[in-house]
């Protein structure tokens, strides 16, 4: 599922209350069935690369064991069985041959990609990305895309938040719009319609000739 | 030659109980060093660094143990500086300035009270590293023993905090614990540190070693070996160094000042080295990409 919405709509606000790490001033919050609290663990988060220091001494490697690290525990180090789910991840994003590279010598797109890599080793049931698509490559979009759709066939939820229209069609059946309220829901072809749009981006949504509504950026 | 310069000293019981502090504050100092840094801790050293000082002129006034009175200080300063930023919103920088001066200055009234003021102030601002007697060695000890044992247990999480909060909130670690075990254990480390090198010196042997193996470590662990192995051996050399000084040219070298030159040094010496380095690889690039 897409979150969609333009900056300051809640995106960011929604996943993290979905991961527990904001109060509720109102309402209720069950995922997977249970409270956000007791859902920990089985749910994965991915930031925005960019938000990480790059200047962290830390392996490719490691980045995708710490999503391993519950499984793993306190006094234990990573096994073998961790290492491999770790590679084997790291395989499926395209970069293993990147394992022993220091993480902040990657591109933004490459380390996009191992965070990815992480939530995978986690192995979750849920999935939440932030802006998974920003400022990334043409082909980490590709691969991205393609991972998550693997994911999605092997029963993991997924859901990313961005304001790329094209990328949500592409990686999602379902979106939600959203500008400080939920203004709509459902199948990727009725959510998206040039009303919903304009009532969610106001004036930076244009209908183009053909029909199709792009928003642009502000 | 060598010998004589880095063994003989140490024949000598205040200078092998000196050299055993400096190696223990050097270990303890280069693993929460790390942390610091990887934090951006720094700040909160350098606070401790002064609002222990009254701690310890209190217990000195009051014939108490230094320790206690550090390390109450110590948690005093915690707490009020939560308190500023969170409770308060006071920014970070300007709560510490303001809890700096103030416990300073509470410092300096009760040492001045006192009639051997400067030989005092002395004490307590660079330490007295020489005169280190065996109890506070095993003191110090034991204090680094069990920090040690507390930061290698929580390892993996405090580098996961470090690098990415949210990742370890999403995975339900409890944050806030592992940021009071680390406040913790930065707060023990500047206490033991304090006592035996002064407040002013302390922040060296957390920061110094810390930041020279930043430059060179590629994973938070070799970082860790590195600021060790560095204070340790330059801490070895600093004390030497003074002792040489001192006692065979005549020139007078305040110990716990050659240990902390020493650290500089090694920091300038490394720092230099790795600019080296990258010019040389940058040219070399440069002359692959002519050919």
């Amino acid at each position: 599922m897409a979150l969609i919405g333009p900056n300051g709509a809640g995106k960011t606000t929604l996943i993290r209350a979905i991961l527990g790490l904001m109060p509720l001033t109102s309402g209720r919050i069950e995922v997977l069935g249970v409270s956000p609290a007791k859902a920990r663990g089985r749910v994965a988060y991915v930031p925005q690369a960019d938000v990480l220091d790059p200047e962290f001494p830390v392996s490719v490697l490691q980045v995708v064991l710490m999503g391993r690290s519950r499984r793993i525990g306190w006094l234990r180090r990573a096994g073998r069985e961790d290492k491999a789910i770790a590679m084997e991840a790291l395989r499926r994003v395209g970069v293993a041959d990147r394992a022993d590279d220091r993480f902040g010598v990657l591109s933004g797109g490459q380390r996009q990609r191992v965070l990815l890599a992480r939530a995978v080793a986690q192995e979750a049931e849920l999935l939440l990305l932030d802006e998974p698509f920003n400022g990334v490559d043409a082909t980490t979009t590709d691969l991205l895309i393609e991972v998550l759709a693997d994911l999605r066939a092997t029963g993991v939820a997924v859901v990313m938040s961005t304001h790329d229209l094209a990328v949500a069609h592409l990686a999602c059946d379902e979106a939600c719009l959203l500008n400080r309220q939920q203004i709509a829901f459902g199948p990727m072809g009725e959510a998206l319609t040039a009303d919903l749009l304009r009532e969610t981006y106001g004036g930076s949504a244009v209908v183009l000739a053909g029909g199709a509504t792009i928003v642009t950026a502000r | 030659m060598i010998r004589q310069l880095l063994v003989e000293p140490y024949q000598l019981g205040f200078m092998r109980r000196a050299l055993l502090e400096v190696v223990l504050l050097g270990v303890l100092g280069g693993v929460v060093g790390v942390h610091v840094l990887l934090r951006r801790l720094t700040f909160l050293t350098e606070a401790l660094q002064h609002t222990v000082f009254p701690g310890l002129a209190v217990a000195f006034a009051a014939g108490q143990s230094l320790l206690l009175g550090a390390v109450t200080a110590a948690a005093v300063t915690i707490v009020l500086l939560a308190f500023l930023t969170t409770r308060l919103r006071i920014d970070q920088d300007a709560g510490l300035a303001v809890l700096i001066a103030t416990f300073f200055a509470f410092g300096v009234v009760i040492v001045s009270r006192r009639t051997g003021y400067t030989s005092d102030l002395n004490q307590l601002l660079f330490g007295r590293i020489l005169d280190v007697d065996r109890r506070q060695v095993v003191e110090t000890a034991v204090i680094a023993f069990v920090v040690l044992v507390l930061v290698a247990v929580a390892h993996k999480h405090l580098v996961l905090v470090a690098f990415d909060r949210a990742q370890a909130e999403a995975l339900g670690y409890r944050v806030v614990v592992l940021d009071l075990l680390l406040n913790a254990a930065v707060a023990a480390t500047v206490v033991v540190a304090v006592r035996a090198v002064g407040t002013v010196l302390m922040v060296a042997f957390v920061v110094t070693p810390a930041a020279s193996a930043r430059l060179l470590g590629r994973s938070v662990a070799a970082t860790m070996a590195i600021a060790v192995v560095l204070a340790g051996v330059l801490g070895w050399v600093g004390l030497s160094a003074s002792f040489e000084a001192s006692v065979n040219q005549g020139l007078r070298l305040a110990s716990g000042a050659t240990v902390v030159a020493a650290f500089t040094v090694g920091f300038c010496v490394i720092g230099a080295g790795t600019q080296l380095v990258r010019r040389l690889g940058a040219r070399r690039g440069l002359a692959k990409a002519a050919l």
